[in-house]
C-alpha cells in the first residue's frame, strides 16, 4: 500500500496522502517546541501538538473514500470507527497527562518562582 | 576409580565457612573467637585426612547438591588432585591460625575480627576450588576466593593498601572473566565441563582454532593468579598484607588455586596429550620459562624482604606451570619424560608451600620483634634472631634447590623430565634460576648471620641504580639514554622497595626503627649490634616460633623422606591417573 | 477457572479507590489496606505462576467477546513471572514504606494504581490495549516521583513526563502503523497478519522501530536515558527504590513480549535493521551507564546509571534471540529488580539512618551500620555477577547464548561488564570497609547538607524493623536464587520454545 504510493514519486505521494504529511509536520513541530522552548509551559503544549498528531494519524488512517461516520441509523459504507474508539481512550490519557504536567508546574513556580528552564538550571545549581 | 556419595567434601568446604558466624559473633572476646578458628582448622584437616587413605586406594568421595546451570552440576569431589591441595591448605592453615594469633596480637593489629572471618571465608573457597568437580564449580569458589582475601589485602587501610587492593580487584576479576569466558566456549564446544581425568573426549574432534581460544583465555585466566608474566604485578603489591596473609595466601592458597587452575586444565580438561597436540604446551612453557628466569632477576634487587620474596614466589610458581607445560608438550616423547615433568611440577606444589610459609613467616617474625623490613637494615639480626634465621636459611636453601630440602625432589623430576622431553632450554632455565635463587637468598643469609650493622659490604645491585652504572660516576651522566638521576643529592639508598618511604616500617621509616633497637651494650664490644638471644625460643613468642619450625621441619621431611610424606604418593597417584605411566 | 487474569488486574485498581475514599473517612488507612490488597495481590500472582507451570498458559476475553475482537488477557510462563515479581517487590516497598514514607491514603492509591497499570502491562494481549496500561504506569509513577514535596523532585517528575510521553506516543504511532498494515490490535492475530503482509515491508519494520524506540526511551536505553537518573534521584527513597525495579523492567518486558509475541523471530531474521537496533542499543546501554555510573558522586545517580548499563544486558540477551539467551534476559530482568530495588532501598536506609548521600559520605559506614553495609555489599557483589549469586548465573545464560549464536563481540562486551560493574562498586565498598570515617568536619557538613530541604528523607530517624526486613530479604534473596535459576529455567523452556517457534 505505502509501498505502491512511494512507487508513483513523491508529488503523487504529498497529493495523496496529505493528512499524513500533516501528521508528520504537527510531530516535527510538536518535538521542536519541546526541544527549543525554555518555557515550561511552552514544552507541555509542545506536547500536545505531537500527541494530536499521532491522534489525526490514526483518524486519517480510518477514513474511506465516500464512507459515513459510523452511525447505524445511516447507509454503509461506514469509517472504520476502532481508531476513533481508540484515539477517544488516547486523548483522555492526553487530557490527563496535561493537568498533571501543569500541576507539576505550578509546583515549580511556586518552589522557585520561574518557568524557564535555563534560570531553573541556574537557580537549582545555586541550592 | 569407584566414586562414593560422601558428605565429607561439603563438610570440609563448610567447617570453616560456618566457623564465620561464631568468629564474627565472638568479636569482644579474642580467645574464644581463635579457638573456634583453631577449631575450624583442627576439623577441616581431619575431615580432609580422613579421605586420604580411601583415595589412595582409589575411591573418590563425592558429594553431589543438583543442578547449578543446565547440564552442570554442583557437585564436590575428592579425587587425588583435589585432595593434594585439600590436604596441603588445610593442613598449613592449622599453623598459620597459630602463628596469626602471635603476629596480629604481637602488632596490636585493628579489625582482627574482620581478619579472621575473611581467613576463614578465604580457605573455605580454596579448598572449595580443590574439590570443585568441575570448571563451573571451580570457577564458583575461584570468584569468592577473590572477594574473601580483598579485606585481607586491603587490611591495613592505608592509601598503599586500599590501592593494592584495589589493583588485586581489578587483576583477578580481570582473570576471573578470562576464565569465565574460556569455560563458556569449552561448554559451548563439547556441552561438559567436568573434570575427566586424560581429558574431556570430544574437546579433541573440536575446532582447533577455537580449543586453542579456549585454553589460552583459561590459562590466561587462571594465569592472573599463578602470577604468570606479565600477568604479575598484583603480587608483590599485595604484600602490603600482614604477613600471615602474605604467607597461607600469597603463597600457598589463592596463587597456588590458580596454578591448581592450570593443572585441572592441562590434566582433566584437555588432556595432556591434546594440550600438546594444539601447541600450547610450548607456549605455555615458553611463558613459565621466561617468568622463572625475570622474576628471579628481579628479586635480585627488592630490598624490602616481602617483596624479593613475592617475586620469589612469582619464579617458584612457574615452575610448577613449566612441570605440567613440558609434561603436556612431552607426551609425545619417549620414555616416561612427560610423567616426570608432571610429578616434578605436582610435587613443587607442597614443596614450595611449605618452603615459602616458613620464609615468610620468618619475614613475619622479624617484623613484629625488629621492625625491620628492609634487607638492608637486617646486618647482624641473626644474633637477636638466631632460631627464626635458622629456618630461613634451611627454606632458602630448598628454595634454590640443595639436597636433603623438599625443593630438591621436584625440582629432580622436573629436570629429569625436562631434558629426557629434550627440552634442553627449559633444563637451563631451572638451572640459571636455581643459581639466581641462591643469588638473592643468600645475601640474607649471610648479612644475618656474619655482618655487623656497623660493619656492611656494598650491595651494588641493590643500592646502585639499575642500568649497571658503577657508584661514584658522574651523576650528570646517563649511560643508556634512559631517566636521569633520580636522587640528585647521591649517595640515597635506594628507594626501589615499591612503598611510600614514610610507610611503616618500609625505606627510610625501616632504616630509623631497625636503629632504635641497635645499642652498644649488646655486642661483646663497644660497636652498636643487636641484641643477643639464645638458641632456645628467647627470641619470640611459640606462637610463632611453633609455626616456623613445623613448616621448616615439613620442608625437610619432604626432602629426605618424600615417598613417607603422603604428598609425593597422592602426585604419583594423580599421574598415572591422567598418563597410565608408574612411576 | 480462568477468570484469574482480570482479577489480577483489577484487584490493585479496586484497591486504590478504596484507599482513597477511606482516606475520607479516616486518615491512616492507606497503609493496611494497601497492605492486605499487596498481599492478595501475591496469593494471585503465585496462583497463577502455579497454574501456568502446571497448565499451561491460560488467556481470557474481556466482556465477552470473540478472541480478536474483545480485548484478550494472556498469562504465558513470562507473563506469569512478571506479574509475580510486580507483587512481590511492591509488597516489599510496602514494607518499607511504613516509616519511611511519604505516607498519606492519596500515596497508597496512587502506588496501588501503578501495581494494577504494571500489572496489565505483563498480562494484556493487545497491543493498545497495552498502551493504555503503559500510560497508566506511567501516569502514576511520574506522581509517586513527584511526591516528594521537594521542588527538585517535581522539576524530575516533569522531564519524566514530557520525556515518557514522548516515548509512549512513539509506542502508539508504531501500533498505528501496523494496524494500518493488518487492521487488528490482538498481539495473536496481529503476528499471523504482519507475517502475511511480509517482514520485509518497509511499513512492518517502520513499525517495529517506532515501537522499539518508544519503549527504548521507556526503558531508558542510552541514549534515550536522560529522564532516569534524576527520576530515581530526586524522588523519595522508596517510591525510587519501587520504579527502579518494576518501571523499567515491565516496560523491558513490554519490549520482549512485542519483539517476540507480535514481530516474531523470523521477522528478526528478515529484517537485520531490527536486530541491529538492539544490538547497538544493548551494548552502547551497557558501556556508557558503566562509564557514567563511575563518574557520578551521588549514590542513587550512580545506581540509576547502573540501572541503565544492566538494561543494556537484558537487551543484548534479547538481540541475541536464541533460548538460552532469553531465559538468560528473563532471569536478569527478574534478579535485576529484586537487586537494584534492594540497592536504593538500603541507599535509602542509610541515608535516614546517617544523612549520607554521597559517595565520598560512605567512608567508615561499616562501622556505624554493619548490618546496612554488609546488605549493600552482597547486593553490589550480586550485581557484579560475583557466582553463585543470582545476578551472576542470568549473565551466564547471556553469555552462553551469544556464544552459542556466535556472536563474538557481543560476548567479549557481555562477559566485560562484569569488570564495568566492578569499576563502580568497588570504590563504594573499598570506602565503606577500607576508609576511616569521616573527619567530624566532614560529618558536619553533611549534616548540613542533609538538614536541607533538598534531601528527600532527612529526619535523620531510625530506621524501622520493616525498612531493614526489606533490604535483607533482598540482599537473601539475591544469594539464594541462584539456585532456583535453573528449574525456573526448565519451567520456563515451554513457553519459550512456543515463542521462538
Amino acid at each position: 500500500m505505502i509501498d505502491a504510493a512511494l512507487a508513483a514519486g513523491p508529488v503523487e505521494l504529498l497529493a495523496t496522502r496529505s493528512y499524513y504529511v500533516g501528521t508528520f509536520l504537527l510531530l516535527g513541530i510538536g518535538a521542536y517546541v519541546m526541544i527549543a522552548s525554555p518555557n515550561l509551559v511552552k514544552k507541555v503544549i509542545g506536547m500536545n501538538i505531537f500527541q494530536t498528531g499521532i491522534f489525526l494519524f490514526f483518524i486519517a488512517a480510518a477514513y474511506v473514500d465516500g464512507a459515513q461516520s459510523p452511525v447505524l441509523e445511516q447507509a454503509g459504507p461506514y469509517v472504520s470507527p476502532l481508531p476513533h474508539v481508540l484515539i477517544l481512550t488516547a486523548i483522555v490519557v492526553g487530557v490527563s497527562l496535561t493537568a498533571v504536567a501543569l500541576g507539576l508546574i505550578v509546583r515549580i513556580y511556586n518552589e522557585y518562582g520561574t518557568l524557564e528552564a535555563d534560570v531553573l538550571q541556574e537557580v537549582r545549581t545555586d541550592d | 576409580m569407584t566414586e562414593v556419595f560422601s558428605l565429607r567434601p561439603l563438610a570440609a568446604v563448610l567447617v570453616s565457612a560456618i566457623a564465620i558466624v561464631p568468629i564474627l559473633l565472638s568479636a569482644r572476646r579474642p580467645d574464644l573467637r581463635e579457638s573456634w578458628t583453631v577449631l575450624a582448622a583442627l576439623s577441616m584437616f581431619g575431615i580432609i585426612a580422613s579421605m586420604v587413605p580411601g583415595v589412595l586406594s582409589g575411591t573418590v568421595y563425592a558429594t553431589r547438591l543438583g543442578a547449578f546451570l543446565p547440564g552442570v552440576e554442583f557437585a564436590l569431589r575428592a579425587d587425588p588432585l583435589g585432595l593434594l591441595f585439600g590436604l596441603l591448605a588445610s593442613l598449613l592453615w592449622i599453623v598459620t591460625s597459630f602463628y596469626s594469633m602471635g603476629y596480629m596480637r604481637g602488632l596490636d593489629e585493628h579489625a582482627q575480627t574482620r581478619y579472621f572471618a575473611a581467613f576463614a571465608a578465604s580457605v573455605s573457597s580454596a579448598v572449595g576450588v580443590a574439590f570443585a568437580s568441575n570448571l563451573f564449580v571451580l570457577f564458583v569458589f575461584y570468584e569468592l576466593l577473590t572477594v574473601a582475601t580483598y579485606p585481607l589485602v586491603s587490611h591495613d587501610e592505608t592509601d598503599e593498601a586500599r590501592a593494592a587492593g584495589r589493583k588485586y580487584l581489578a587483576y583477578t576479576f580481570g582473570g576471573g572473566v578470562a576464565v569465565f569466558a574460556g569455560a563458556v566456549l569449552v561448554y559451548w564446544l563439547t556441552g561438559t565441563v567436568a573434570f575427566t581425568p586424560g581429558g574431556i573426549a570430544s574437546l579433541a574432534n573440536a575446532d582447533p582454532m577455537m580449543a586453542r581460544v579456549a585454553f589460552a583465555l583459561l590459562a590466561g585466566g587462571f594465569g592472573v593468579k599463578a602470577a604468570l608474566m606479565p600477568l604479575h604485578s598484583w603480587l608483590p603489591d599485595a604484600m602490603v598484607a600482614p604477613t600471615p596473609v602474605s604467607g597461607l595466601l600469597h603463597a600457598v592458597a589463592v596463587v597456588k588455586s590458580g596454578v591448581f587452575g592450570i593443572a585441572r586444565l592441562v590434566l582433566d580438561i584437555y588432556g595432556p596429550g591434546l594440550v600438546g597436540d594444539l601447541g600450547m604446551g610450548t607456549a605455555l612453557a615458553a611463558v613459565a620459562a621466561f617468568t622463572l628466569v625475570v622474576a628471579s632477576v628481579i628479586a635480585l634487587r627488592q630490598d624490602n624482604l616481602k617483596r624479593r620474596l613475592a617475586f620469589s614466589t612469582v619464579s617458584q610458581l612457574s615452575y610448577i606451570v613449566l612441570g605440567l607445560a613440558v609434561g603436556a608438550a612431552a607426551v609425545g616423547s619417549p620414555g616416561r619424560a612427560s610423567a616426570f615433568a608432571l610429578v616434578g611440577g605436582l610435587l613443587h606444589i607442597p614443596a614450595h608451600a611449605f618452603m615459602k610459609l616458613t620464609l615468610f613467616f620468618c619475614a613475619g617474625a622479624l617484623h613484629v620483634e625488629t621492625h625491620t623490613d628492609d634487607i638492608s637494615n637486617m646486618a647482624g639480626i641473626g644474633r637477636r634472631m638466631p632460631l627464626t634465621m635458622g629456618a630461613f636459611a634451611v627454606a632458602a636453601a630448598g628454595m634454590a634447590g640443595i639436597p636433603i630440602v623438599a625443593g630438591f625432589v621436584s625440582k629432580y623430576f622436573l629436570l629429569i623430565g625436562a631434558v629426557s622431553a629434550g627440552g634442553t632450554i627449559y633444563a637451563v632455565a631451572l638451572l640459571v634460576s636455581g643459581v639466581l635463587n641462591i643469588a638473592y637468598f643468600w645475601p640474607i643469609v649471610y648479612t644475618a648471620f656474619f655482618e655487623m650493622p656497623t660493619e656492611t659490604d656494598h650491595k651494588p645491585l641493590v643500592e646502585g641504580p639499575s642500568g649497571g652504572r658503577f657508584a661514584g660516576t658522574d651523576p650528570g651522566t646517563v649511560t643508556d639514554g634512559g631517566r636521569g638521576e633520580r636522587h640528585p643529592d647521591g649517595g640515597d639508598s635506594d628507594t626501589d622497595h615499591g612503598f611510600a618511604g614514610d610507610h611503616e616500617g618500609q625505606g627510610v621509616q625501616d632504616t630509623v626503627e631497625a636503629a632504635h633497637q641497635l645499642d652498644e651494650e649488646h655486642g661483646p664490644d663497644d660497636r652498636l649490634d643487636w641484641e643477643h638471644r639464645r638458641w632456645t625460643g628467647a627470641e619470640s613468642t611459640w606462637l610463632m616460633l611453633g609455626p616456623i619450625c613445623f613448616a621448616a621441619a615439613g620442608s625437610v621431611v619432604l626432602g629426605i623422606v618424600p615417598d613417607f610424606a603422603v604428598f609425593l604418593e597422592i602426585v604419583r597417584l594423580v599421574v598415572e591417573n591422567v598418563t597410565g605411566v608408574v612411576i | 477457572m480462568t477468570d484469574l487474569p482480570p482479577f489480577l488486574v483489577v484487584l490493585p485498581l479496586v484497591a486504590s479507590v478504596v484507599v482513597l475514599f477511606a482516606g475520607l473517612v479516616r486518615s491512616k488507612t492507606g497503609w493496611p489496606i494497601a497492605a492486605l490488597a499487596g498481599l492478595g495481590q501475591l496469593g494471585l500472582a503465585a496462583v497463577a505462576v502455579y497454574r501456568v507451570f502446571t497448565a499451561g498458559p491460560t488467556s481470557y476475553v474481556v466482556g465477552g467477546y470473540e478472541s480478536f475482537y474483545g480485548i484478550e488477557l494472556v498469562i504465558d510462563g513470562l507473563s506469569a513471572s512478571a506479574v509475580l515479581l510486580v507483587a512481590a517487590v511492591s509488597l516489599g516497598v510496602l514494607a518499607y514504606a511504613r516509616t519511611a514514607g511519604p505516607r498519606g491514603n492519596p500515596f497508597y492509591a496512587t502506588y496501588l494504581l501503578l501495581i494494577g497499570g504494571l500489572t496489565g502491562v505483563a498480562v494484556t494481549g493487545d497491543v493498545f490495549n497495552m498502551y493504555v496500561f503503559i500510560e497508566i504506569s506511567g501516569l502514576t509513577a511520574y506522581a509517586l516521583v513527584a511526591s516528594g514535596d521537594t521542588g527538585r523532585s517535581a522539576v524530575a517528575a516533569l522531564k519524566y513526563l514530557i520525556v515518557g510521553t514522548v516515548g509512549a506516543s512513539l509506542y502508539l504511532l508504531g501500533v498505528g502503523y501496523a494496524y494500518i498494515g493488518t487492521g487488528t490490535l490482538n498481539m495473536a492475530d496481529l503476528s499471523a497478519q504482519l507475517a502475511q503482509v511480509g517482514y520485509g515491508s518497509t511499513l512492518v519494520q517502520t513499525a517495529f522501530v517506532f515501537i522499539a524506540i518508544g519503549l527504548f526511551i521507556k526503558t531508558a536505553v542510552f541514549p534515550l536515558h536522560t529522564w532516569q537518573p534524576e527520576a530515581y534521584a530526586g524522588s523519595p527513597d522508596s517510591v525510587s527504590g519501587l520504579i527502579s525495579a518494576l518501571v523499567s523492567t515491565t516496560f523491558a518486558y513490554a519490549l520482549i513480549r512485542v519483539s517476540l509475541s507480535v514481530f516474531t523471530p523470523d521477522f528478526f531474521a528478515t529484517a537485520d535493521l531490527a536486530q541491529t537496533l538492539l544490538l547497538v542499543g544493548a551494548v552502547v546501554s551497557i558501556v556508557a551507564g558503566s562509564l557514567l555510573a563511575v563518574s557520578q558522586t551521588e549514590i542513587k545517580r550512580m545506581l540509576a546509571y547502573s540501572s541503565v548499563s544492566q538494561f543494556g544486558l537484558v537487551l543484548a540477551g534479547l538481540a541475541v534471540l536464541n533460548q538460552t539467551a532469553i531465559v538468560g534476559t528473563s532471569v536478569h530482568l527478574l534478579s535485576h529488580a529484586i537487586m537494584k530495588g534492594g540497592l536504593f532501598l538500603a541507599a535509602g536506609l542509610i541515608a535516614t539512618a546517617t544523612g549520607a548521600r554521597e559517595v565520598h559520605e560512605y567512608e567508615g559506614l561499616s562501622e556505624r551500620m554493619p548490618y546496612a553495609a554488609g546488605a549493600f555489599a552482597v547486593l553490589a557483589l550480586s550485581m557484579v555477577g560475583v557466582p553463585p549469586t543470582v545476578g551472576f548465573v542470568g549473565k551466564w545464560y547471556i553469555a552462553f547464548g551469544a556464544v552459542q549464536a556466535q556472536l563474538w563481540p557481543l560476548a567479549a562486551i557481555i562477559l566485560a561488564s562484569t569488570l564495568l560493574t566492578l569499576a563502580y562498586f568497588a570504590r563504594l565498598v573499598e570506602r565503606m570497609y577500607f576508609r576511616e570515617p569521616a573527619t567530624m568536619a566532614d560529618r558536619a557538613e553533611s549534616e548540613a547538607t542533609a538538614a536541607q530541604p533538598d534531601a528527600v528523607v532527612a529526619d535523620g530517624g531510625r530506621p524501622s524493623v520493616g525498612m531493614y526486613a526489606a533490604v535483607f530479604v533482598a540482599a537473601v534473596l539475591a544469594v539464594t536464587l541462584g539456585a532456583a535459576v535453573v528449574p525456573f529455567a526448565e519451567q520456563l523452556a515451554p513457553t519459550l520454545e512456543l515463542l521462538l517457534s
